[in-house]
């Protein structure tokens, strides 16, 4: 068994597993770091998860009530500026008025749990809950591709399972839910994906499975596809070629690849006084 | 889980109550605060309205493991967090709206946080020429990166105790009664504070001081960001409130009324982060706004010996022993060394011990700690060498070399400094062959020093096949010739600008890790230099920002020269979760807050034991909200203030330890002098109150 009994499972590492396995093992159960280049242009691709997370800043102050008057005069990137003002115009259309920003879930998964961190979850009168993500990547992917993500499959879930404390106590009926991304790159262009109780079932049975694998997996195996290795950090460490891919080609989620500034702020201690 | 009849008052009932919590470490109020939050969410309260605040991140470790393995709905979303953490999000979230009263130049462009390393970095920059010019600190002899800790803590200490940063050198001038010069060094501490501070102000720096500052003044009376907080989380839970500082108490004499429910969690005998601040007389004073007091007095952790042992000493240094216990043995729950009269035998009996109860006994090394009052580099090394040899795993507070002198690290930068082409910045030849032995696989120091002869010139590198000499070629192999040209042609086709962060990744995915390189597969070489390559990012992007012409990379390699960057770890040590025989200062193991079964204290001579670290920059009792204006610092006080801090961190590891503690003691120190410390001399008195044992040791 691989798993430590508190370990969580989210999109991004479920994602990291079936994209290839042993890029599970190397991450998360041997928490290995490989400070190798994800792609050729790596200043590029910095700047580029600067933008995304300033975005999903202004979007986090926007929906705390801080008014676009205040905000908007402050960008001082111009793409940024336009990914807000499509925002504005079009982010929030038909989205239902009691809202949770930065809302993280949890639900059981096997024996573990699995965790959901979602952009903004909104409830309507009527009971339909609808799950907003906001996607700040140069590629709009096409429905069929999205829909098979992990996102998708696990934040609907989560919601399903343990939204109930959103809707007054009420677990949410699959049926009623709609996970919808929403492209700031396409003008605010979105996809929607609807649940049902058949999705939900399905998806369930696939989750579980897919943890007791993980589980079970005795040998994490390389990919088979070798194109991901072009955009993963353990390229030399696998064997699998010396240079990164093009940035133009990447087409990770920028979700799963933020810069996680260390922050050692509650580390007075390590003060050499 | 059982819980006594007081734990299950805090953790089941009055569940919407606001309770003070407090008793000695190792009764159970943590597992009793766990308990309560678990209760909590089985009543049906959203995991995202409580939250639990601690003084440092790891005391929080223990809250989020027992939240992640519960079952509780939700438990795995509770927030565990710091008052610095929170601090961090609303200026984030808010500086749109409070951005023109801080005081900062640039209200319109976004913050930026330094972090601990660049805040070094930073003080030599705004204030290292000054101290130069000036001639300021003449006489004291410490380190120039201990001076700047020294002047940041002065200013953490106005911004969590409150008070204007001006007055640092006014406040410490007036309880100082000896010389003059002493007097002189206070006013350079305020000069170069207020230096600090009004760079800061003009480039958007938020350092810890001033985003507390920041905090205190225009967060907290924002409606909307106080709001945030008290509106989000209706359940607070705190634990450790005596060691956090008089900011947090003063926020939460606002926020405890505006709470549905609250824990305070308070160790009766404890304080031991008074010199980051940490105020336990105030955060007592937080009890009168409490429904209900509750004190646990079974010692859960301590077996009955421990107790008993526990009692003799808390009696020798004069604390509250309260009634001995009815059964236990002091005597059986200590080792004294057989006579050693050098300090290397100390190890070695230490080592002996430790290896003893780990193969014979079969204790498991994670309940085994070994602890001194200061950890030094040449202790740890010394320590692990000697566990090494007896093949018994460890770990440490910390890693054993700065990360500067890790062998990939240093030839990471020889490479780098090659690469620069920059007057000034060409590596010497000893490190150039260096730099090669750890870069390409199977090359021996005498070959590679052969190589770094034969093809460095003038600070370059110069292709393998510029060795015309048959006899060299043969001797230095064709083989590592090859691999030495694949290295030699990166470096070549390198852009001289590319940025030093990504010149590390590139270098060492395309070439050091490669297969017949030096790094391939070394996985703790990877995590080194991951640590290396976060350094040098930090520093990128604070530095352009702040000067866009500078040259970062030869600014970057100075500094790490200097020793002002790459000095630590970041990031892994928290990470290290091995299960081996922890080494560590005896006060990173308290404030860790995990029993054990053994511990070890080492260097027991040593006045380390009760001392205060030797500070002549700042003072943390001079400095607190208590010190009254114009009260001198009298021997009295350094005698109370090292008794109590004798008594906080022996009865506190005590405390912590369930079977046995074994003393480390030699009759000179590490640096050959004869030691009989304030330890030592309590022990010794301590004689007196133990029972005696009939096995004695
Ligand atoms: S390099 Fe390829 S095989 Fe190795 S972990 Fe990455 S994706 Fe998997």
């Amino acid at each position: 068994m691989n798993l430590p009994e508190d370990f969580v499972f989210t999109q991004g590492n479920l994602q990291d597993y079936v994209d290839c396995p042993r890029r599970f093992e190397l991450k998360y159960l041997r928490r290995q770091r490989w400070p190798a280049s994800e792609v050729d242009d790596m200043e590029a691709f910095e700047r580029h998860l600067e933008q995304g997370a300033l975005f999903h800043r202004l979007v986090q102050q926007s929906l705390l009530g801080l008014p676009p008057e205040t905000l908007r005069p402050r960008i001082e990137d111009d793409e940024v500026a336009r990914w807000y003002d499509a925002w504005l115009a079009n982010g929030l259309a038909d989205v239902p008025s009691q809202r949770w920003p930065e809302l993280t879930l949890t639900a059981p998964l096997g024996k573990w749990l699995l965790l959901a961190k979602m952009d903004l979850v909104a409830i309507a009168p009527d009971g339909r809950a609808l799950l907003l993500d906001w996607k700040t990547g140069r590629h709009m992917p096409r429905a069929v591709r999205q829909a098979q993500r992990l996102q998708t499959r696990v934040y609907r879930n989560v919601l399903a399972q343990a939204g109930a404390r959103l809707n007054g106590g009420e677990a949410i009926d699959p049926e009623r839910i709609e996970m919808r991304y929403w492209y700031a790159q396409h003008e605010g262009e979105v996809l929607r994906f609807p649940y049902d109780e058949e999705k939900y079932r399905a998806d369930d049975r696939f989750l579980r499975g897919l943890a007791r694998e993980i589980d079970r997996c005795e040998d994490f195996p390389l990919t088979d596809d070798e194109r991901r290795c072009r955009f993963c950090v353990y390229r030399s460490l696998c064997g699998r070629g010396e240079k990164p891919g093009p940035l133009a080609e990447w087409e990770g989620d920028e979700d799963m690849a933020l810069p996680t500034d260390a922050l050692d702020i509650d580390e007075l201690d390590e003060i050499a006084f | 889980m059982y819980l006594l009849v007081k734990q299950q008052r805090v953790a089941r009932d009055n569940l919407d109550s606001k309770v003070f919590l407090e008793g000695l470490a190792g009764t159970g109020k943590t597992t009793a605060g766990i308990e309560r939050v678990k209760h909590l969410l089985h009543a049906g309260v959203p995991p995202s309205r409580i939250l639990v605040l601690v003084p440092q991140r790891a005391t929080g470790l223990p809250w989020q493991e027992a939240l992640r393995r519960s079952r509780a709905p939700g438990s795995a979303e509770v927030r565990v967090t710091t008052l610095g953490s929170l601090a961090r999000e609303l200026l984030e979230l808010f500086w749109p709206l409070i951005a023109a009263d801080t005081g900062c130049a640039q209200p319109l462009a976004p913050p930026r946080f330094p972090g601990l390393e660049l805040s070094q970095f930073l003080m030599r920059r705004f204030v290292g020429d000054e101290i130069e010019r000036r001639d300021y600190f003449r006489g004291v002899t410490i380190s120039r990166n201990r001076l700047y800790t020294q002047i940041v803590d002065n200013l953490n200490k106005s911004a969590l105790v409150g008070f204007p940063p001006e007055e640092i050198g006014t406040r410490l001038k007036a309880a100082w009664r000896g010389s003059s010069e002493q007097a002189f060094i206070y006013d350079d501490a305020q000069a170069c504070a207020s230096l600090f501070r009004a760079a800061c102000l003009s480039h958007n720096l938020i350092d810890f001081s001033l985003l507390i500052d920041i905090l205190r003044k225009q967060l907290w009376p924002l409606e909307n960001a106080r709001g945030y907080l008290t509106r989000r989380y209706r359940h607070v839970l705190v634990d450790n409130l005596e060691e956090d500082t008089p900011t947090l108490h003063d926020l939460l004499r606002d926020w405890l009324p505006l709470c549905d429910s609250a824990l305070l969690i308070y160790d009766s005998e404890a304080g031991l982060r008074r010199f980051l601040g940490a105020d336990p007389a105030q955060a007592r004073s937080l009890q009168a706004l409490c429904d209900l007091s509750v004190t646990l007095d079974r010692r859960r952790a301590m077996s009955e010996d421990v107790a008993a042992l526990h009692h003799a000493l808390a009696q020798t240094l004069g604390r509250e022993a309260g009634p001995a216990p009815k059964r236990g043995v002091g005597r059986a729950a200590l080792r004294w060394p057989a006579r050693a009269r050098w300090h290397p035998q100390m190890i070695d009996w230490t080592v002996g011990h430790v290896a003893t109860l780990v193969h014979e006994e079969k204790v498991a090394a994670k309940e085994i700690v070994v602890v001194a009052p200061f950890m030094p580099d040449a202790l740890r090394f010394a320590l692990q060498a000697r566990l090494d040899e007896h093949g018994v795993p460890h770990r440490s507070h910390r890693p054993s070399r700065a990360l500067r002198d890790e062998p990939e690290v240093r030839a990471l930068l020889t490479f780098a400094r090659l690469a620069q082409h920059a007057p000034g910045l060409a590596p010497d030849r000893f490190d150039v062959a260096g730099a090669l032995t750890t870069a390409i696989e199977a090359m021996d120091p005498i070959r590679a020093r052969l190589l770094a002869d034969a093809l460095y010139r003038d600070g370059g590198l110069l292709p393998f096949e510029n060795i015309r000499d048959a006899r060299l070629q043969g001797r230095i192999t064709f083989q590592l010739g090859e691999r030495y040209d694949r290295l030699h042609s990166w470096l070549a086709q390198v852009p001289a600008e590319l940025p030093l962060d990504l010149f590390f990744s590139s270098f060492f995915g395309e070439v050091m890790s490669q297969p017949g390189f030096g790094l391939h597969r070394r996985e703790s070489a990877g995590a080194t230099v991951a640590n290396l390559v976060d350094s040098a990012r930090a520093f990128r992007r604070l530095l352009t920002e702040l000067d866009p012409a500078a040259p970062v990379a030869a600014d970057y390699l100075r500094m790490v020269e200097e020793g002002v960057l790459a000095n630590q770890y970041l990031r892994d040590w928290e990470l290290d979760r091995s299960e081996g025989v922890l080494l560590a200062p005896a006060h990173t193991f308290l404030m860790s807050n995990r029993p054990v079964d053994y511990q070890f204290w080492l260097n027991v001579g040593s006045s380390g034991w009760g001392r205060r670290v030797y500070q002549p920059l700042t003072h943390p009792w001079v400095l607190s909200r208590h010190w009254d204006a114009g009260r001198k610092w009298l021997d009295a006080d350094e005698e109370e203030a090292g008794a109590e801090s004798l008594a906080n961190v022996a009865l506190g590891l005590l405390r912590r330890c369930r079977v046995r503690v074994y003393l480390g003691i030699s009759e000179y120190g590490e640096r050959g002098m004869e030691e009989r410390g304030p330890l030592l001399l309590a022990l010794h008195n301590m004689q007196r109150f133990l029972v005696p044992e009939d096995d004695d040791v």
